[in-house]
């Protein structure tokens, strides 16, 4: 879809959060990115993939957010600006290596931007990533739309150098994944050089400047940055306030919640009443200006997404505020007006800020309201569900069946991609633990070492092709050195599918489209000592008893590699289907056969559908996509496959 | 009777220890599978009333019931149970008598029925060359023959009465234990709607049981201890010998009977049937005469093969000596009072058999200490 | 740029993960900002895709960006890509003024398909997004795609007709360039597709 318009500086375009933080740092010379898929950040780095060469940077998926950050500050130490992007769960596989960066400093600026999840819309935790910059001591901003986004990224590169410290840039869902005006400003002509300037003078032989270490006086330099920070943040163009001098109700907010509360003061008329307090420095925070803000009210709300950050900052200020300063009353989360954890929604914000102002907010007629209630209830739920045709389905297929053949309660530690998908109805609740990237096999990990204990469940693991490569090789090394027990299932699909189809080191393709060498996922596992063997998950009779044998066999650990192509992938490379898939409806005769409809409610692929008036199965040629797969399911030989003529 | 669905028939028969592995719920639906001497459910069914708990023998089974319904009589208290005819044959082909367990009546008797078109196909055990009995559909004389000879193991036969369609015209014979005959009658009573079409057997020839052993961990034991490729055959000889015998290439092998007892399925100690009451022709061994078999003659299609069978001089037939008939009552009523003290021990009440439905006259004769015989 | 009818006039493209609103929001969205608007557009991504209920939201202004989600009730249009979407958005979103143009072909959820829950007819659907509606534009887009040769078409077909209600300010000539950009390749089709929504809607 969108480029970031290279060709239209100057111009007024419509621009993803995301494309504008590339936008951005594009704006700021970067010549380095490197990321790891992950939403809501993806859109980051695929945008600036997508201009890389042309641009004459360097644009990277690295095999995990650590490495993409040791990679950018590598550039950063050479002298060429680079930019790390990542989704909340990344800082936290990065933050080892983070926390020592903020010890040694940078070379040229360097940017770490963390896109959080509130809401975990598309995460399997809920964090608050500011809290990091805290913990860290590291420069934090928060972009509040596209348009900010963009202008904080490119300010960010010159307050990094200015600081010599890496910077944070927090975003967020609503503000990475939302369109928004943004003008564009002048992409910068110049030749970039790197050269790593702290080598060896056997002269004057010194430290260098890039080694952490146990010194700590490092720490306290570090502190004397942030100070200069908080001076720099006093006098920042993203701190605004908008409302009367003197306002019954103070709101101070930042990221996403900024519009709300915007738009929530205008629905209620409150212009007059109510000020707006908007922060995009938000650690350290600029107090002196803080302070300012606190004199003009005596009720202050505090609107932010999702701990209560700026809310304990600003706390933690008032109470050392001169005691003959007016009380001041805070309301937020600690005070329970604000909820503690998920997305702030627009109608929440409204509700609480007439509440607090004593208004009665309506958001429409009663009547309609009422009525719109009642309908509400006759809508079916749309359960996540795998596409059709998607390999994982046959998996999670032969799993089930495979564990209930075995009858020894197997189950099932899972990871995260589509197969995630996996918990929940659509994989038949197979997935019995799921946590981080990599968790799986970990966790199968200890699982398999328990027979002292009279352990004799069969232990499965479940990882993605992308997640394997990413996060789980440690585990299997480990399992295989430390005589676990276990099967790991590796559903190779040669794609990193759930993110975006994004590039990995098993496709044998670089983020810029250049062929690469492309990891063979077989022979690295056999490397490790592992036992290994290749299934086609769509040949269920074969992978089912695969799997049985290698549960019935002595223990250790062993790798299944599931292979078969994602769908999406092999639909718009081959742009036709393998087969025409119907229902007989001579042969189907639905409930009569006794089936109980194992094909639309045991087997759940959304190609299939139960025909109430024809009381029959059929086949939804809208959303079937041809595998026939199905065909196998039916017992009765119902479910039809031809090969499309060519 | 009220039927339930496969959560029941888990809760009540499979995990309670009842399940004979007799195969009628797997062939039923296709959710259940025989697997390795268990009945697996791969997938919830919602079904309420299910096939699978309907004809399974070891959901309420009124005896009273399949008996009018095989016999027109109410159940006997016999302990042969209804019987026209009792004699002793052997297979006058010798070519069958060589594979055969002891006369070889049951394969002449199938593959006569297969030859005269009373039946189409025949469901029998059949053992692999690793000694795993398995539901086979034999089609013609040389599958009937390749099933015979003991195998002593639960065998999920029934598994197969879905193999033949359900609109087939094709004549069915089984070759059944007794917990699989009375399954068998039980579909014949209210015949299944889905799956399997009840109506195709026309044939129900049973076997003399005293109990099966779990296919699963006998095996275990048979590898450890013997080369499975090896064996031809496997007997246990009249007592007193105690002992199982194990024939194969290179001799025989006798194993401790009581050894052997330990995988007796535990299902086994509530049956009541040692000679499948409600065959048509039940058939077992003849204690202390070798290479004949013990032949009950029970319905009008049994008396009408044995006729054909005589006809055709298929068997050699003899008249079955008193005192091993009463030997052969004394101990098949042995194992209706050795059941029911079983079923009255963990139950607690007398009023409740588990699955069975007995008249409570015979219940109380048959639980008296000392057997009058 | 002509004057909204409403500050900010709010658009709802609702679906299921994977029919593509998120692409109609930004071809819609890209014409409106080229005609100099103010727009933000709200798009649900990643996990909550596949199959899942989404909602592109599109507040267009005169003035300035709004926050990307549209409070409850507020909706001043909704274009719908699917029947039982259309309704669960006008029960959150819409109000007594609310114009709806919708396509009429069910996805069912694997809560129907499974047996577990019923998915309203047709019929009955229309009629209740008719009472919870000032208007309601009704298009059969899937069945008419499939006359063009392809399901896809169905969302240019419901661009057309968006455009063809009057409900945006917008015309053909704005989405012309928008949709020769982003379909260089099969242009003509995609206006066949486009002219054939403006007509369905009346134009």
């Amino acid at each position: 879809m969108a480029s970031i318009e290279l060709d239209a500086s100057g111009t007024t375009q419509l621009l993803l959060g995301n494309e504008a933080i590339a936008r951005g740092a594009l704006e700021a010379g970067i010549g380095f990115a490197a990321s790891y898929p992950g939403t809501p950040a993806s859109e980051i780095m695929d945008t600036l993939a997508s201009i890389a060469k042309r641009m004459g940077i360097h644009a990277e998926w690295s095999v995990n957010e650590k490495v993409a950050l040791e990679a950018a500050a590598g550039a950063s130490f050479a002298g060429i600006r680079a930019i790390a992007s990542m989704k909340q769960n990344g800082i936290n596989v990065a933050s080892d290596f983070l926390i020592n960066l903020t010890m040694t400093g940078i070379g040229k600026g360097l940017i770490l931007v963390v896109a959080d999840d509130p809401g975990a819309i598309s995460s399997s935790n809920e964090q608050d990533s500011r809290n990091i910059c805290k913990w860290m001591d590291i420069p934090l901003l928060e972009p509040s739309n596209a348009q900010e986004a963009k202008d904080m990224t490119k300010w960010a590169f010159e307050l990094s150098e200015e600081l010599d410290t890496i910077c944070i840039i927090r975003s967020v869902n609503r503000v990475g994944h939302t369109r928004g005006n943004v003008k564009l400003g002048e992409l910068p002509k110049r030749e970039q050089r790197a050269y790593f300037p702290n080598i060896w003078n056997m002269f004057e032989p010194k430290l260098s400047k890039f080694a952490a270490g146990p010194f700590p006086w490092l720490h306290n330099m570090l502190h004397q940055k942030l100070a200069k920070a908080q001076q720099r943040f006093e006098s920042a163009p993203f701190n605004w306030y908008m409302g009367p001098d003197k306002a019954e109700l103070l709101i101070i907010t930042s990221g996403a919640s900024t519009a709300c509360c915007t738009e929530a003061v205008k629905e209620l008329k409150l212009d007059h009443k109510v000020g707006i307090f908007k922060l995009g420095t938000t650690w350290p925070i600029p107090e002196n200006l803080v302070r300012k803000q606190l004199s003009s009210s005596q009720r202050v709300l505090f609107v932010e997404e999702v701990d209560p950050f700026i809310e304990r900052s600003v706390m933690e200020l008032a109470a050392n505020l001169p005691t003959d300063s007016t009380r001041l009353i805070f309301y937020g989360k600690r005070s329970g007006h604000i909820p503690s954890s998920g997305e702030l929604h627009p109608d929440v914000i409204i509700n609480i800020i007439a509440g607090l102002m004593g208004i009665t907010y309506q958001a429409r007629d009663i009547t309609y309201e009422k009525k719109a209630k009642e309908l509400s209830m006759i809508i079916p739920g749309r359960a996540l569900n795998l596409c059709p045709g998607c390999p994982h389905r046959a998996t999670f297929w032969a799993v089930k069946n495979a564990l209930q053949l075995d009858g020894r309660d197997g189950f099932v530690c899972g990871d995260i991609g589509c197969y995630s998908l996996g918990f929940a109805a659509g994989g038949y609740y197979q997935l019995r633990t799921m946590h981080a990237m990599g968790s799986g096999i970990g966790v199968a990990n200890g699982l398999g070492n328990l027979s002292k204990f009279g352990f004799e469940q069969p232990v499965i693991a479940m990882v993605g092709d992308s997640t394997f490569l990413h996060a789980a090789i440690p585990a299997l090394i480990n399992g295989v050195y430390n005589k676990s027990s276990f099967i790991l299932l590796i559903l190779d699909n040669n794609a990193t599918a759930m993110t975006g189809f994004q590039p990995h080191p098993g496709t044998g393709m670089t983020a810029t489209g250049v062929p690469t060498f492309h990891i063979d996922i077989e022979a690295l596992c056999r490397s490790l000592g592992a036992h290994v063997e290749v299934c086609d998950p769509f040949d269920l009779k074969n992978t089912t008893t695969t799997l049985l044998r290698l549960m019935a066999e002595e223990g250790g650990a062993k790798v299944v590699i599931m292979r078969r192509e994602c769908e999406m992938v092999r639909a718009k490379r081959e742009k036709r289907f393998p087969y025409v898939v119907h229902v007989d409806p001579d042969i189907c005769i639905g409930e009569a056969c006794g089936c109980n409809r194992v094909c639309t409610r045991a087997f759940q692929c959304p190609g299939l559908i139960y025909d109430q008036e024809a009381r029959k199965a059929t086949i939804d040629e809208a959303v079937c996509t041809g595998c026939g797969l199905c065909v196998d399911i039916c017992p009765h030989g119902a479910i039809i496959k031809k090969v499309v003529e060519t | 009777m009220e039927v339930k669905g496969c959560r029941e028939l888990f809760e009540e028969v499979i995990n309670a220890g009842l399940c004979t592995y007799c195969g009628a719920c797997a062939s039923g639906c296709p959710y259940l599978v025989s697997y390795k001497g268990r009945i697996v459910l791969l997938d919830n069914c919602d079904i309420s009333k299910g096939q699978c708990y309907q004809y399974c023998p070891r959901t309420h089974t009124d005896l009273d019931t399949i008996s009018q319904q095989v016999f027109g009589a109410d159940y006997s208290e016999d302990g042969l149970g209804t019987v026209k005819e009792v004699l002793i044959a052997r297979s006058t082909d010798l070519h069958i008598r060589e594979r055969a367990q002891y006369g070889g009546v049951v394969t002449t008797l199938m593959s006569l029925a297969l030859e005269e078109g009373f039946i189409d196909s025949a469901i029998l055990a059949k053992m692999s060359s690793d000694k795993i009995p398995s539901a086979f559909l034999a089609r013609n004389k040389e599958g009937i023959l390749q099933c015979a000879g003991s195998n002593y193991m639960a065998c999920s036969t029934l598994d197969a009465l879905n193999r033949i369609a359900k609109d087939s015209k094709d004549k069915l014979g089984i070759v059944a234990m007794p917990c699989q005959v009375l399954s068998i009658s039980k579909m014949k009573e209210d015949p299944p709607l889905n799956r399997m079409n009840i109506g195709n057997v026309s044939l129900v020839i049973g076997l003399f049981c005293t109990w099966a052993l779990c296919r699963d961990t006998f095996q275990r034991f048979l590898r450890e201890n013997v080369d499975l490729m090896q064996v031809i055959k496997f007997d246990i000889p009249p007592p007193p010998a105690n002992k199982f015998d194990v024939y194969s290439n290179s001799g025989k092998i006798s194993l401790p009977l009581d050894t052997i007892r330990e995988f007796i399925m535990p299902t086994c100690s509530y049956c009541l049937d040692m000679t499948a009451e409600f065959a048509d022709i039940s058939v077992g061994s003849v204690e202390g005469i070798e290479g004949w078999n013990t032949v009950l003659i029970r319905t009008d299609v049994g008396v009408g093969l044995m006729e054909r069978a005589k006809a055709k001089k298929k068997l050699e037939i003899g008249q079955l000596p008193s005192q091993n008939l009463a030997h052969l009552k004394e101990a098949a009523l042995l194992k209706k009072k050795r059941a029911l003290k079983e079923i009255t021990k963990k139950t607690g009440d007398k009023k409740k058999l588990l699955y069975l439905g007995m008249s409570e006259s015979i219940v109380d004769r048959l639980l008296v200490e000392r057997s009058k015989v | 740029m002509k004057k909204l009818s409403k500050e900010p006039l709010n658009m709802l493209i609702a679906g299921v993960g994977g029919q593509g609103n998120i692409l109609l929001s930004f071809l819609i969205g890209k014409a409106l900002v080229q005609q100099g608007y103010f727009v933000s557009v709200g798009d649900t991504y990643g996990a909550s895709q596949r199959g899942g209920s989404v909602a592109s939201h599109v507040r267009i202004s005169e003035h300035t960006c709004y926050g990307s989600l549209i409070p409850s009730g507020h909706a001043d249009v909704i274009l719908s890509l699917e029947p039982a979407e259309t309704l669960r958005m006008l029960c959150q979103f819409g109000n007594p003024d609310v114009v709806t143009i919708t396509n009429t072909r069910p996805i069912y959820p694997s809560d129907v398909t499974s047996g577990h829950a019923i998915y309203p007819k047709i019929v009955e659907l229309l009629k209740l997004i008719e009472k919870l509606s000032a208007t309601v534009i009704v298009i059969e887009a899937t069945d008419e795609a499939f006359k063009l040769g392809n399901p896809i078409f169905a969302n240019v077909i419901l661009i057309g007709a968006l455009i063809g209600s009057g409900a945006l300010p917008l015309d053909k000539r704005s989405l012309e360039p928008i949709l020769k950009e982003n379909f260089p390749k099969e242009f003509d089709a995609n206006m066949a597709a486009f002219n054939k929504g403006m007509k369905l809607a009346g134009h």
